[in-house]
């Protein structure tokens, strides 16, 4: 029901018992270890971060190896696997994992290393895709590419950076030196290249360079010394034979995918390793003795206590923990869901008390009556039933879909206070059966209304009353703030600053309820209002004379006091921001009434029947996902913003205890 | 001469302009989403949410819209509505028209930051989305005044 007393725990054993003694520590999860920078005065830390190195390296292994395999050969995942809790194994398993981890190891890196040879491959095949566009245009040279002079000869190969016909090259070349004697051959020309060979006698050889070069000649990049079109079809071998070394390593790499879950189950042992030598890394030695320190919740005191001295020689201290001790919280079933939305926000500080039963059932309450569907909340309590029966996830997830039930459960309740099932589904299928009119049910400011109604009980109806339900909303809201600034009350109390609990936080109170009782006057009976308007004034007096006590002199006090009355404004505020619930839950309801129209239209025939499943399924699961989602959203603003704002200072640590931290494998508990 | 124009003018008010309000919100949401699901593909469900947090004015204006049909008699083929009223209806479309159109874009731009921060890191999902539903509330405002004049409108006699 609240926060858990924490003590402080030191542990003293004999160095031969370590690796007992954190073994069972480790498997039982009772101790948040605390680590210090230094070591105390005659002990020493072992250092064994090359050991730990080791571990890391394998978890990295391993991760890295699975990914390989999931690009390869995806695993097959259906789409609610993400629901699926970690694997339990039985604790004996843990050594055949350890025996095979070898094994898996060296099948990891025989993994990582095909995918090596396979990148590198691929980078070979894309220099190889460039060295043949550059051949392409020298298919037609029947002569090596780095051919040099013969003895009477010079040899041009190479390319001009302009597109030349035979005529304008050869006039181009005399007008450049008319004493020069040249043949040439014009291997391939496009827009701006031309590749030739120019032969010209060996006596003009730097003549025909002059000229050459004058055009812009340039020899090509790689000549090789093979006729290109023998060099090309080299490449293309080569291509191909290193793209069936690629399909063969992946072949390879797929064959290891029966070894996928081991991998995983070393991969956690490894991870578990780590973290052991993690802490050894961390905790005093001396010559005989070591020293652990930690957190241990008051209740788990006697277990651990037991624990220990059955593991090790050893002695146990416990001691008191002080302010900055982390939370574990600890709720009833019904309540325990709703702790993740806590967390989400901030665990609860050193003055905090544990709100968690408070946010639970407002959580629930304010879910259901703005997703307010007796249909969908079925829905919901079904589905999320279902879930966790198919695949028994772990504790998170488990409590995630457990406040979705409890949520289905308000859902159900409000819909029936709404007259809202899957809409106003029945009443349609009803009228589009017989054809006469039907309401889902008579709201209460139409009880007379003569249309046969599917339900017996008067309801709210969101469309018709939302006067009233608005009312009731912000009423809700008035009980949702009290409770809040109740909790205040509370902390102030414990704490023993009086002035903060009645002046601060009680006139408040009792301004609210004045007002409230003012305007339930209104409605019901004059003399509330009298009540109700005396209350207040009584309040803002009282607010007056006490909200500028920390100022000094009297003017600073009165300007203070009366200052605060402000404040109202940030109250109203807060309690017009319960309307949501009328809009969300009158949301859900028109939604779902607009589907059922949709769907009712077609009439009674087959293709309209049809017609009407198709949309009526389709409409309704549009409507849950965006209402729900609404409905969760706007519940949790509810709580962060209205509610927690009055008392709720956060800012804890979670009790993390040194345990088996896992990824895919949850060893079971000796039972 | 009835009111039926005035009546269909303002459903169309409603539902179109908090539409746009949406349409810009959720779009520019996505944007950024998908941005960061390029880089971690993990955290679709946060983005979603964060991404989907603009688009409950587009809602507000399709009921208000909605619910004007239905007591205009429009949808049910046989409307009886009197110049006042119509005028009374396009009056209260104004409200989640403009309501939703100014509060849509402005919290598709809270949302972009929501984002932003949540794609930084994780833990910050929570403040996001609520410091996102900040701004809802005006859009809820608007919607209410609409609603409750929408439904009140059959009554008035004149």
């Amino acid at each position: 029901m609240a926060k858990l007393k924490m003590k402080t725990v030191r542990i003293i054993a004999l160095r031969q018992d370590r690796k007992r003694l954190l073994e069972h520590l480790q498997d039982n999860g009772l101790v948040q270890l605390t680590k210090s920078e230094k070591s105390r005065e005659g002990f020493r830390r072992v250092d064994v971060s090359s050991q730990m190195q080791v571990f890391e390296r394998n978890v990295e292994l391993t991760e890295q190896a699975l990914k390989i395999l999931d690009n390869i050969r995806p695993e097959k995942a259906g789409m609610l696997a993400s629901f699926k809790g970690r694997r339990e194994i039985d604790p004996d398993e843990i050594g055949v994992i350890a025996s095979n981890a070898k094994e898996v190891i060296e099948t990891c890196s025989r993994i990582v290393e095909l995918d090596k040879e396979c990148s590198d491959n691929n980078a070979e095949q894309v220099r190889i895709k460039t060295q043949l566009a550059q051949l392409e245009s020298w298919q037609k040279l029947d002569i090596p590419l780095n051919t040099t002079d013969t003895k009477s000869t010079a040899v041009f190969i190479g390319s001009l950076p302009e597109l030349y016909t035979e005529e304008r090259l050869k006039t181009a070349l005399a007008a450049e030196n008319p004493k020069l004697e040249f043949e040439f051959e014009i291997e391939f020309c496009e827009s701006n290249t031309t590749n030739l060979v120019v032969f010209a006698p060996i006596s003009q050889k730097e003549m025909a360079e002059e000229a050459l070069r004058a055009l812009g000649f340039a020899r090509p990049m790689s000549p090789t010394s093979k006729v290109p079109k023998v060099k090309a079809e080299k490449l293309r071998e080569k291509s191909k034979r290193l793209s069936e070394e690629n399909k063969k390593a992946q072949e390879e790499i797929a064959s290891f995918d029966k070894m996928r879950e081991q991998i995983k189950y070393t991969q956690d042992y490894f991870r578990f390793r780590s973290d052991k030598y993690n802490v050894i890394n961390n905790i005093d030695h001396s010559k005989h003795v070591f020293i652990i320190e930690g957190y241990v919740p008051e209740e788990d005191c006697e277990k651990l206590e037991a624990l220990c001295t059955r593991a090790a020689t050893c002695v146990v201290e416990f001691g008191d923990a002080g302010e900055d001790a982390p939370v574990k919280l600890k709720n009833n079933k019904l309540a325990e869901p709703a702790q993740g939305i806590l967390t989400m926000y901030s665990p609860p500080g050193k003055t905090d008390l544990d709100p968690t039963p408070i946010l639970a059932f407002f959580f629930y309450f304010f879910f259901g009556m703005m997703f307010s569907d007796a249909g969908y909340g079925l829905l919901l309590i079904l589905g999320t039933a279902l879930l966790i029966k198919i695949f028994k996830p772990d504790k998170k997830m488990r409590n995630n879909l457990k406040l979705f039930q409890y949520c289905g459960v308000s859902t159900m309740l409000w819909g029936l206070v709404f007259g809202s099932i899957f809409g106003d589904a029945p009443a349609a299928i009803a009228k589009l059966i017989t054809g006469n009119e039907y309401v889902m049910a008579h709201s209460i400011s139409n009880l007379g209304d003569p249309t046969p109604a599917i339900l017996p009980w008067p309801i709210i109806d969101p469309q018709k009353d939302a006067l009233v339900l608005m009312i009731i909303s912000i009423a809700f809201g008035l009980v949702h703030i009290l409770v809040g600034m109740g909790c205040k009350f509370v902390v102030c109390f414990r704490q023993k600053d009086y002035a903060g609990a009645f002046f601060d936080t009680g006139l408040w109170m009792l301004m609210l309820i004045g007002f409230a009782v003012l305007a339930a006057g209104m409605v019901f009976a004059p003399i509330l209002m009298t009540i109700g308007a005396v209350i207040a004034i009584a309040c803002a007096v009282g607010l007056i004379l006490t909200q500028g006590r920390g100022k000094k002199g009297i003017v600073g006090k009165a300007i203070g006091g009366v200052a605060s009355l402000y404040d109202i404004t940030s109250y109203i505020s807060d309690l017009l921001s319960y309307s949501r619930l009328l809009a969300l839950g009158l949301t859900t309801g028109v939604m779902a009434q607009v589907f059922n129209m949709l769907a009712t239209m077609m009439g009674t025939n087959v293709l309209g029947i049809v017609f009407m499943i198709v949309i009526f399924l389709l409409g309704h699961l549009i409507n849950i996902g965006l209402n729900a989602l609404g409905a969760y959203v706007h519940t949790m603003r509810l709580q962060y913003v209205e509610m927690f704002s009055k008392f709720y200072e956060g800012g804890g640590k979670e009790f993390e205890p040194f345990s088996l931290n896992s990824k895919y494998i949850k060893i079971q508990e000796d039972k | 001469m009835n009111g039926i124009f005035l009546a269909i003018l303002g459903a169309a008010i409603a539902t179109v302009l908090a539409g746009i309000g949406s349409a810009k919100g959720v779009g520019s949401a996505a944007q950024t989403s998908m941005g960061v699901l390029s880089e971690d593909s993990s955290m679709f469900g946060k983005m979603l949410v964060l991404t989907l947090l603009p688009g409950t004015q587009g809602l507000y204006g399709f009921i208000v819209g909605f619910l004007i049909l239905v007591s205009s008699g429009v949808l049910s083929g046989a409307p009886t509505v009197t110049m006042a009223q119509g005028f009374a209806y396009a009056g209260a479309s104004l409200a989640i028209g403009f309501g939703g159109l100014f509060s849509g874009i402005a919290q598709g731009k809270a949302a972009v930051s929501g984002i932003a921060m949540t794609a930084k890191d994780e833990k910050n999902f929570s403040k996001g989305m609520v410091s996102v539903t900040l701004v809802e509330i005006y859009a809820l405002l608007a919607f209410i005044v609409s609603l409750l004049v929408v439904i009140q409108v059959p009554n008035f006699v004149a």
